[in-house]
């Protein structure tokens, strides 16, 4: 399964009160910033789920 | 910090203490009107965000007391006209505990290296070094050629050789006596032979008492019944009264992540949960059942199963209900 972030629901690192805390939380490096943004590199997911359940926005889901 | 006070026939207040806080979420499951909140507690525990475990929406709070009752560890106290509920003879009361019995304490140190929580009180007074030692250290100004090879090789580091001319060329030695051990590392090193170095401590080995160690040990506040001081205590000086009896178990069904993850063991105030082969393990001894580890599992892999608790006077039936469901 693969995680997609609500870019509607998503504090974009600038707006997100952890300050991009699902890139904080994911020690795979499945979450990384790119030009300010989270960026999601599929391949590195171990479906951990602890950016879905830590996310402030409740922006990630799982398709 | 006072998360809410109201005033009416009875002066209220709720207090939390986030230091004794251990992020379980059981107040906030014991709330009655869904008041408390528990805040997110992996990013907390890892330092990720600043904040308080729990937090509370004034408006529904009805300062009952029933989330301070449910807190084993005294985090939550409800105050009524200045008054703790835990202190009134109506409320329930814990009776978890950990105790340091002084007088079988070897002051050792073990329990408060151990501690998770720093929360062990410890000092202890060490008998004089020079009564447990005989012997005689002496310099000859006259052969020493204040080279500093013996207070470079001194390993109780007694020796001490300064200046006292302009030139900052060294020309006084001293010999701390209540350092020396008369070792005597200098004596052999000494290229002019100018240290007398003499040690009976051997020869009067029969008169020089063993010293007995002294101190102050004790439990503060912040203690959560891990029982690990008990664990590493060689003395069995510490007695631990957890606050729950039960178990952790976990469904087969589903999949620790393991180094991935790794959130039960950020939450753990006890220091119980291992990653061993990519999978948590949860120590039973340092287990408290507070329940972190479950809120934390992103895979709702672990359920707590409480048999028992430490909490009784609990008067009315309705508390009782509600009190009772975290031991169900």
């Amino acid at each position: 399964m693969a995680i997609q972030i609500d870019v509607d629901k998503c504090g974009h690192i600038e707006n997100c009160p952890g300050e991009g805390l699902c890139i904080k939380l994911c020690e795979q490096g499945a979450l990384v910033e790119d030009n300010g943004d989270v960026k999601i590199i599929p391949e590195n997911c171990d479906d951990c789920d602890l950016c879905l359940q830590n996310c402030p926005n409740q922006a990630i889901s799982k398709v | 910090m006072s998360l809410f006070a109201r005033e009416g026939l009875e002066n209220r207040e709720l207090i939390h203490d986030n230091d004794k806080c251990v992020g379980c979420g059981i107040c906030a499951d014991t709330c009655p009107t869904e008041a408390l909140r528990l805040g997110p507690i992996v990013p907390i525990a890892r330092g990720l965000l600043k904040m308080d475990y729990i937090s509370c929406n004034k408006n529904e709070c009805v300062l009952c007391g029933l989330c301070a009752s449910s807190c084993p560890f005294g985090a939550l106290t409800l105050k009524i006209d200045g008054e703790e509920i835990s202190q009134l003879k109506d409320y329930p009361n814990w009776h978890n505990d950990a105790k340091i019995n002084e007088e079988d304490c070897l002051f050792c140190g073990r329990c408060v290296e151990a501690c998770p929580r720093d929360t062990i009180f410890f000092k202890r007074d060490l008998p004089d070094r020079n009564d447990l030692l005989v012997g005689e250290i002496s310099i000859n100004d006259e052969d020493c050629i204040y080279c500093r090879i013996c207070s470079e090789l001194c390993p109780a580091s007694a020796i001490t050789v300064t200046s006292n001319n302009e030139f900052g060329i060294p020309d006084t030695i001293e010999v701390d006596d209540s350092k020396c051990v008369y070792c005597k590392v200098c004596k052999a090193a000494c290229p002019e032979n100018a240290i007398t170095a003499i040690c009976s401590t051997c020869m009067h080995n029969e008169e020089i008492e063993k010293p007995q160690i002294t101190g102050t040990v004790f439990i503060e506040g912040k203690c959560i019944d891990c029982g690990w001081c008990k664990s590493v205590c060689p003395a069995d000086a510490i007695e631990v009264n957890k606050p729950f009896i039960g178990e952790i178990l976990r469904d087969p069904e589903l999949v620790c992540k393991g180094e991935t993850c790794h959130a039960c063991k950020d939450v753990c105030p006890c220091n119980a949960v291992e990653i061993i082969d990519n999978e948590s393990h949860m120590d039973p001894e340092h287990c408290n059942l507070c329940g972190s580890c479950a809120k934390a599992c992103p895979q709702n892999l672990l359920t707590i199963k409480r048999e028992s608790m430490e909490l009784d006077n609990i008067k009315s039936t309705s508390w009782q209900d509600i009190l009772g469901k975290l031991v169900e």
